[in-house]
């Protein structure tokens, strides 16, 4: 996985690698992994939102309610 | 970087650009702070993460795609050729500012020893993402869904402004080729986009439940706390030094670049690489600032709200041409702007019953199309690119900034990649029922479950003895 060793063969190379992060070639995996995060996330943000407003949407507080709940601080 | 010269060009300019980020950071706090100062008590929390989401959903998708589009789009694409490859497709070659080095793929975008600037230009552009995303995200508080902003905040944040970006911002770009657009701090690029944007959504999510009377009339919901919307703005302004720095190159010969032999000039420049000097755009920050603040205090007889955000309207209306403009000039620019911005306000939220429960509309979105329009007669015949006496690069010609090019790009910054993409996006939202909260919820409270778990919490710590 590491792909710099010994810094003073990497630094003194005919030329220098840029990429240093651990396992250089891996980028495409990498990201599939980020965008599957990034639209998960969403689907589950999603499900929390819809489930919080039905459960406050079948109580049906009135629109001064809030106020009993506000601590004390 | 192998002599002592390029190495301390290139970590200096890599360092400006690493300071302007954190400055910029300062932005995304004053608007948090903004937002939930203008909300209401039962929507604070909801606001509040509503807003912060939309950094890691803006960062993440502009490392995806974001980025690589600005590289990519700049000759629209098929409406002007590149200078580097003379082609008006997508730029994807292996030419030097090509969109291939910046696919999330590539191994520019991580740690690389070879390349010390592309990480902080691609930071510095992400900061002025959230803000485009931040502007839109005060207009909707209170009753949008915060899955449907997430959409929406990565479609402005991510997709739109770096079009537009590409288009007009970039120093290929065709807007500057055709047009001869200029907009040396986002008057357009940023803030008339964003402002047009939220309008669209705006135009489709409604007002808030109260808002408008039975016969039509608007209500006044004023902030709730004046001084988080007070130090909020305050915030704002100074992480816009950074936004103002960030649009520069700190330091730059110009003499090669231009191919003016045997010529060397080393300056900083606007986002075009044309010159102009850090202390002069400074000077046109505060001058912009103060007009937009003595313009704002009039026009709303006072009021503190008005006031803060006209000081910000008023940089926002000078900022196209603040690379050039005399400090004088710039200071009424932005009178002007802030006069626009206000009377439009008021005469759309009568007229259209649109909702926009921060101004973020007018004093962006307004205030950024008067700047643009007024650039282009105060800077009538100023070259948009120093290439345009191309000896560098051989090839497209750049039209000079002129009147009816900065209009018609007024237009395409807020109407087409702004209202439209905004309102058809917000349609299919709504379409799918994802785009505003349920009504019980709105009149309730977007806190109501957290306030009631925390009482609740409260109530039970009150009453234990051990």
């Amino acid at each position: 996985m590491a792909t710099v060793t010994n810094w003073i063969d990497h630094l003194s190379a005919a030329e220098v690698q840029g990429a240093v992060y651990p396992g250089v070639g891996t980028e495409g995996i990498l990201v599939l992994v980020l965008a599957v995060i990034w639209i998960g996330w969403h689907v589950m943000a999603d499900m929390q939102e819809t489930s919080k407003s039905k459960a406050i949407a079948r109580k049906r507080p009135g629109s001064n309610d809030w106020k009993s709940n506000v601590t004390d601080g | 970087m192998t002599d002592q010269l390029s190495a301390l060009t290139t970590i200096f300019t890599e360092f400006y650009y690493w300071i302007t980020v954190v400055l910029m950071f300062l932005i995304h706090v004053g608007f948090c702070m903004y937002e939930v100062g203008a909300s209401r008590y039962k929507h604070h929390q909801h606001t509040l993460m509503k807003n912060t989401m939309l950094i890691p959903l803006v960062t993440v998708t502009w490392f995806l795609f974001g980025w690589w589009i600005y590289w990519a789009f700049p000759t629209g694409p098929g409406l002007a050729p590149s200078i580097m490859n003379e082609s008006a497709a997508l730029i994807t070659d292996e030419s030097a500012f090509s969109a291939a080095w910046y696919l999330p793929t590539s191994d520019l975008m991580g740690t690389n020893l070879n390349d010390h600037i592309s990480g902080v230009f691609w930071a510095a552009f992400l900061l002025f993402s959230w803000t485009a995303a931040s502007i839109v995200s005060g207009a909707v508080i209170e009753r949008i869904t915060t899955f449907a902003f997430g959409i929406l905040a990565i479609a402005i944040g991510s997709v739109f402004w770096t079009i537009d970006a590409a288009w007009g911002w970039h120093f290929d770009g065709w807007m500057l080729k055709i047009l001869g657009y200029h907009d040396a701090y986002a008057s357009g690029v940023i803030h008339a986009i964003a402002g047009g944007f939220a309008l669209g959504v705006l135009a489709v999510l409604g007002p808030r439940i109260g808002k408008f009377s039975s016969s039509g009339e608007p209500r006044n919901i004023g902030p709730r706390n004046p001084w988080l919307v007070t130090i909020g703005l305050f915030l704002i302004y100074t992480g816009f030094w950074g936004f103002y720095a960030a649009c520069n190159i700190p330091i730059f010969d110009l003499g090669p670049e231009y191919g003016m032999e045997g010529v060397t000039f080393w300056t900083a420049t606007n986002i075009y690489v044309t010159p102009t000097t850090l202390g002069g755009i400074t000077m046109n920050f505060l001058m912009s600032l103060s007009g937009g603040l003595l313009a704002g205090y009039i026009v709303a007889k006072g009021d503190p709200f008005w006031t803060y955000s006209s000081g910000l309207a008023g940089i926002i209306c000078a900022s196209a041409g603040n690379d050039l403009y005399h400090p004088i000039q710039s200071f009424v620019i932005a009178m002007v702007g802030v006069w626009v911005a206000y009377n439009l306000h008021y005469w759309v939220e009568r007229k259209f019953k649109i909702d926009d429960a921060v101004g973020a509309v007018a004093v962006h979105g307004y205030a950024g199309v008067a700047g643009l329009i007024i650039c282009g007669f105060v800077l009538n015949g100023y070259p948009s690119s120093g290439y345009s006496v191309g000896a560098m690069w051989v090839g497209t010609d750049y039209a000079p900034i002129n009147p009816l090019g900065m209009f018609i790009g007024a237009i395409i910054m807020f109407g087409v990649l702004g209202f439209l993409p905004g309102w058809i996006l917000a349609k299919i939202l709504h379409g799918m029922g994802k785009l505003r909260i349920p009504r019980e919820v709105e009149l309730a409270g977007l806190d109501y479950t957290i306030m009631e778990d925390a009482k609740s919490d409260e109530r039970s710590v009150a009453s234990s003895s051990r």
